[in-house]
């Protein structure tokens, strides 16, 4: 028989075998049973050497060529095998991806420390430093080098905890400005904000804290003016409470200042119509402020004839709770995770 | 500071309606609280009883008609007092009192009532004020038929003003009508009080022996008569919120809120001598003011004296031996000024603030002192019945000349930043009618005394910038070049945060006072407590020496309200009496991390809070930590999980677990506490990165087996193989550690991963099998180590 026809043959009985395989060792085995020593290409080797010199090139080529093709056909069983073999092991691998994904436990930064963030970035962008203090504060500090001697009558708008006759906890951060002024011995123009812890003598109730966290800011230069003031405090409440916003002055009353202003900002919820969160003003109170007092250039060494300056105070609870619509400060210290872990 | 407009309208033209006023103050003068009707209820008429029966059907009612002008009304009324023939307020049909009260035609019990006859409480007039059971009764002249909320005098509106220390002067009628004519610029009506001096002459002689008192002024004013006050003068007060007592008592009071100017009214007959002589109070002397207690006084306090005895704690309160009583027919009226500073010690120390020692404290007018004691005398004259008798015993030593205050507009706008015209300068003191003179841009001002407020050109500004209008100040940025930023300390504040809370851990923010205890819990070296002088609540008496009690509290909170995964830090200070530490504390405990579905948890241990403390050094540059065994360790911590955290043979901190007793105690899961000192942290943090190259050459790495004894660290065995290792010595891991069978139990079993690398060639094998041969035989020496096959 011709080669090229027992090659038909042998192809024909291959395809027929490789409809039933399913397995690579299978395919190894049925490889093996004809192009391994027992197959019929070794045994038509072995009949090669029956043939006269003459034939055996020729038969040579033709069982070569035809060996070839099987190989080829098996190199195309294996690369079908191996598909079908992943496309099963992909099917398998099927998941659901909308089940939830492992957890990485994220914690949430305190509301507190995020708006003093806030406003201290805002404050660097517009040039200025973030000063700090101590919290055990000398009178001398807190009070009288702010125009508060003692037994002024406004110091009963911040009651204060003594320690002893001179020591008490600050009231407000305004003894840090005190300090930088004194710092800079008179002859340097200041921009500084002071975040930090103050404690008044207030009993705790959905409105008043005895320990609370404030924000003060201090410009003195030779021309900082009431419009810069105005100016500085419209940027943060813009910041706060949106572009729309607008700011008034209200006269008011704070010893180390004069003028002395209270800020309202335009109503966010009503925009200005009135409303439960306004008491139907159309106008919400944030801060204080106004133009430093000159007894405190004086005080602390800077010619009020060459020095002025503002300074506001803010505090930060304050504003979080208008902010985020809390209506009690006590959660500010509380501190119910349910409550901490909503501002993440 | 409550202001009744009606009397308000008495010295100033009022041209616009009460809200819009309400605007003006808010943006001008004092913040407004509130704007109130006095009354609110509507529909109300006088009436008078026509007959009065009792109820057949109820032991307490009674059947009445009422004649209210345009008809006769059947009322059941339930009060005990009504009667026939009185004057009564009527609620008609219709009428809506306060608390939501709707009149309606009924039958009480079978009877008809088309009304109802009211008491003052059911007007919303607070009993304080009037002190009645039962219905009001109107006096005998009144109108039948009227709107009896105007015979009443309470068709009034009041507005309550917030006042700010400063402005004393708003803490009088004349005061806020001088501010309201400011405000509005409207005229005002202010007239001299007149009276009508007897011949017999005021013998009284005063004098003082003490700088607290600047001025004293005494008139004496004969039989006069004391009942009640007329509704006009009541309604006055109870606007104002001060209570009626008798027309002397109520005459004194309104010209105090007048004027301002408190006065004192002594029964004159019982001061029992002509002198007033005013001193200093001695040590340890005692009083017995008019409410019947005995006060102790020190030379701070200013008393009264009828050259014997006190009869007066000055400016605070009078004596209950002197006090007007329904017997009193002479008085003695006292207009005075004395120190404010004075008064305020006074009056703070005996806890005696009343209206009086608050005007006295914040400066009065010392240009009111005689017009207030005239205006009094004036009105117990045509109230009382009294008679002034001549002459006015006083001394005087107050400047009672306008201050003035010297400024330029340049000057103003300076300050401010809005070019201000000297015409608009000039019409604010226009309108707060205060004197000046200009020549060109130079002012005088010429601040009245009854603005004692006004002592600096910068008050000046705060005057021209409220009354011309805030709302003019242009919005400008400060022109000061300056760089922003944070300093180092506050850099590394912030990264400690945000990596603490990327790594898991909720923030929190807790007192600073805590109670006795819980402020040296966590200190071991307190020697002291910084307590407050006077704290509020004993919970919250001194300041902490640590964070850590706090956190232990927030902890307990959440574990009470069924959180599992606890996982908090706060960065704050402890305080001694000597410093403020910073620290950063955290607190962990229950499950750190879960993932439910597939079955994965992690669970809080030593191990994990040291790892996260790990993750925390390596991010802000805190390299080279190690945990040391403490030498004494917190009495509050397990004994033998918690460690002492150190750089360079310096503690920055500790790490542990809370004592199983303690966990019980405060109705804690294991709970693992860290507190790191943030200058101590700052001190070693060190971000300064410079390239390294990375190998070329592989790297290999060799694993050992070791058995030693339990005592040895694993640290001990890693320093003795780093040391060993040399250069090329990369990287030393436990990857295991086992204690169980085929080891002794006083033994443990570690397995290390070493990694070995060169810069310059790829290492030999022999070189690898030499170090680690040189290592194990140290290991062997040194550590008693045995190598594990």
């Amino acid at each position: 028989m011709e080669i090229k026809q027992q090659l038909q043959e042998v192809l024909q009985e291959i395809n027929t075998a490789f409809q039933t395989i399913d397995t690579i060792n299978e395919l190894n085995d049925l490889k093996a049973k004809y192009l391994g020593k027992k197959g019929c290409f070794s045994q038509w080797m072995t009949e090669m050497k029956n043939l006269s010199n003459e034939e055996k090139p020729k038969f040579g080529q033709a069982v070569n060529a035809a060996k070839d093709e099987v190989i080829k056909h098996f190199e195309d069983f294996y690369s079908q095998i191996e598909k079908r073999i992943i496309a099963e092991k992909l099917a398998k691998e099927t998941i659901d991806v909308s089940l939830p994904g492992r957890v990485f436990p994220v914690g949430a930064k305190h509301l507190v420390s995020q708006v003093i963030e806030e406003v201290e970035d805002l404050f660097i962008g517009l040039g200025y430093t973030v000063k700090e203090g101590p919290e055990i504060e000398q009178d001398l500090y807190n009070f009288e080098m702010l125009n508060l001697p003692k037994s002024h009558p406004a110091r009963d708008m911040q009651d204060s905890f003594y320690i002893t006759e001179e020591l008490l906890l600050r009231t407000h951060t305004s003894p840090v400005q005190i300090r930088t002024l004194l710092e800079n011995s008179g002859n340097k123009p200041i921009k500084i904000i002071c975040p930090g812890k103050v404690y008044r003598r207030d009993d705790d109730d959905q409105t008043h804290s005895h320990q609370f966290m404030q924000i003060e800011a201090l410009v003195v230069d030779h021309e900082a003016t009431l419009a810069d003031l105005k100016g500085t405090l419209l940027i943060l409440a813009r910041k706060m409470f949106g572009e729309e916003r607008q700011i008034r002055l209200r006269p008011s009353y704070f010893p180390f200042t004069e003028p002395s202003v209270e800020v309202d900002i335009s109503c966010y919820k009503c925009h200005g119509k009135g409303c439960s969160m306004c008491k139907g003003s159309g106008w919400i109170e944030i801060l204080g402020g106004g133009m430093v007092n000159n007894a405190i250039l004086e005080a602390t060494g800077y010619d009020p004839k060459q020095y002025q300056g503002f300074a506001f105070g803010v505090g930060v609870e304050r504003l979080a709770i208008l902010r985020y619509g809390i209506d009690d400060i006590r959660a500010f210290y509380i501190n119910d995770l349910r409550f901490n872990q909503q501002f993440k | 500071m409550n202001v009744s407009l009606n009397w308000l309208k008495e010295y100033v033209d009022i041209d616009i309606q009460s809200d819009a006023l309400v605007n003006k103050f808010n943006l001008m003068s004092a913040e407004v609280e509130r704007l109130e009707k006095m009354v609110t209820a509507s529909n109300l008429v006088v009436g008078q009883v026509k007959t009065c029966i009792k109820h057949p059907d109820s032991d307490h009612l009674h059947i009445c008609t009422v004649d209210i002008g345009t008809s006769v009304l059947p009322i059941v009324c339930g009060a005990s007092n009504v009667d026939t023939g009185q004057k009564v307020i009527v609620a008609l049909d219709g009428a809506l009192l306060p608390g939501n009260l709707l009149i309606k035609k009924s039958k009480i019990r079978g009877v008809e009532s088309n009304g109802m006859i009211c008491s003052l409480d059911e007007l919303g007039i607070e009993h304080k004020y009037h002190q009645e059971n039962g219905i009001h009764v109107l006096p005998s002249s009144s109108e039948i038929g009227i709107d009896a909320i105007k015979a009443l005098h309470f068709d009034d509106e009041v507005i309550e003003l917030h006042l700010t220390p400063n402005r004393g002067d708003l803490l009088s009628m004349i005061g806020v009508a001088y501010d309201v004519s400011a405000m509005i610029e409207t005229k005002m009506h202010l007239t001299e009080p007149q009276i009508t001096e007897i011949k017999e002459k005021n013998r009284v002689n005063v004098s003082t022996s003490t700088a607290g008192c600047m001025s004293y002024y005494a008139r004496v004013i004969k039989n006069v008569k004391i009942q009640d006050s007329s509704d006009w003068l009541k309604a006055r007060l109870i606007a104002a919120g001060v209570r009626p007592i008798n027309n002397i008592v109520d005459i004194t009071n309104y010209v105090m809120l007048e004027y301002g100017q408190p006065l004192h009214a002594f029964d004159f007959n019982k001061i029992a001598t002509t002198e007033i002589i005013v001193r200093d109070a001695l040590p340890k002397e005692t009083f017995v003011t008019l409410d019947g207690k005995s006060r102790i006084l020190n030379e701070d306090d200013i008393v009264i004296t009828n050259g014997k005895k006190v009869i007066a704690l000055a400016g605070v309160m009078g004596g209950l031996d002197t006090e007007i009583s329904e017997a009193t027919v002479n008085v003695l009226l006292e207009s005075a000024t004395f120190n404010p500073i004075r008064i305020r010690k006074t009056s703070k120390r005996l806890d005696l603030r009343s209206e009086s020692s608050i005007r006295f404290e914040r400066c009065l007018d010392p240009n009111r002192t005689i017009k207030a004691l005239n205006r009094a005398c004036m009105l117990l004259e045509s109230i009382a019945s009294g008679s002034t008798l001549s002459g006015v015993a006083f001394f005087d030593n107050n400047d009672l000349s306008a201050k003035a205050i010297p400024f330029s507009s340049a000057q103003i706008t300076k300050v401010t930043g809005y070019n201000y015209q000297g015409n608009e300068i000039e019409s604010v003191f226009q309108r707060l009618h205060f004197e000046y003179n200009r020549d060109g841009d130079q002012f005088v001002v010429f601040a009245p005394t009854r603005r004692p407020d006004i002592a600096t050109y910068q008050d000046i500004i705060e005057e021209v910038v409220r009354i011309h209008g805030f709302q003019f100040i242009p919005v400008t940025m400060t022109k000061l070049p300056s760089n922003g930023f944070l300093t180092p300390k506050q850099q590394l504040r912030r990264m400690i945060r945000n990596t603490l809370v990327f790594l898991g851990l909720d923030e929190t923010l807790t007192y600073s006072l805590v109670s006795e205890v819980a402020a040296i819990e966590f200190d071991k070296k307190a020697k002291s407590v910084v307590r407050l002088l006077h704290p509020m609540a004993e919970d919250r008496r001194c300041l902490r020496h640590s964070l850590v009690p706090s956190l232990l509290d927030v902890s307990a909170y959440n574990t009470a309200r069924k959180a599992d995964r606890i996982a908090l830090f706060e960065i704050g200070k402890g305080y001694t009496q000597t410093e403020e530490t910073e620290f950063v504390a955290g607190i962990i405990s229950g499950t750190f991390q879960e993932s439910l579905w597939q079955g994965k948890k992690e669970v809080v241990d030593f191990f994990l809070v040291k790892g996260l403390l790990q993750a925390l050094f390596d991010r802000i540059g805190v390299g080279n930590v190690k945990y040391q065994i403490p030498k004494n360790p917190f009495p509050k911590l397990h004994p033998n999980i918690n460690a002492c955290i150190m750089k360079d043979e310096v503690s920055i901190g500790w790490v542990g677990k809370l004592h199983p007793a303690e966990q019980t105690k405060r109705g804690l899961s294991d709970t693992y506490i860290f507190s790191l000192a943030f200058e101590k942290l700052f001190s070693c943090s060190s971000r300064n990165f410079v390239m390294q190259s990375i190998s070329k050459y592989p790297a290999v790495t060799r694993d050992i087996a070791i058995v030693v004894d339990k005592t040895v660290s694993a640290e001990m065995i890693t320093s003795l193989i780093r040391k060993n290792g040399k250069k090329i010595l990369n990287e030393v891991k436990i990857f295991d550690l086992y204690q169980g069978e085929n080891i002794r139990p006083d033994q443990k079993s570690i397995a290390l991963n070493l990694t070995f690398q060169d810069y310059t060639k790829t290492l030999e094998t022999d070189e690898i099998d030499e170090i680690t041969k040189r290592i194990v035989s140290c290991l062997e020496k040194e550590l008693k180590a045995t190598l594990r096959i």
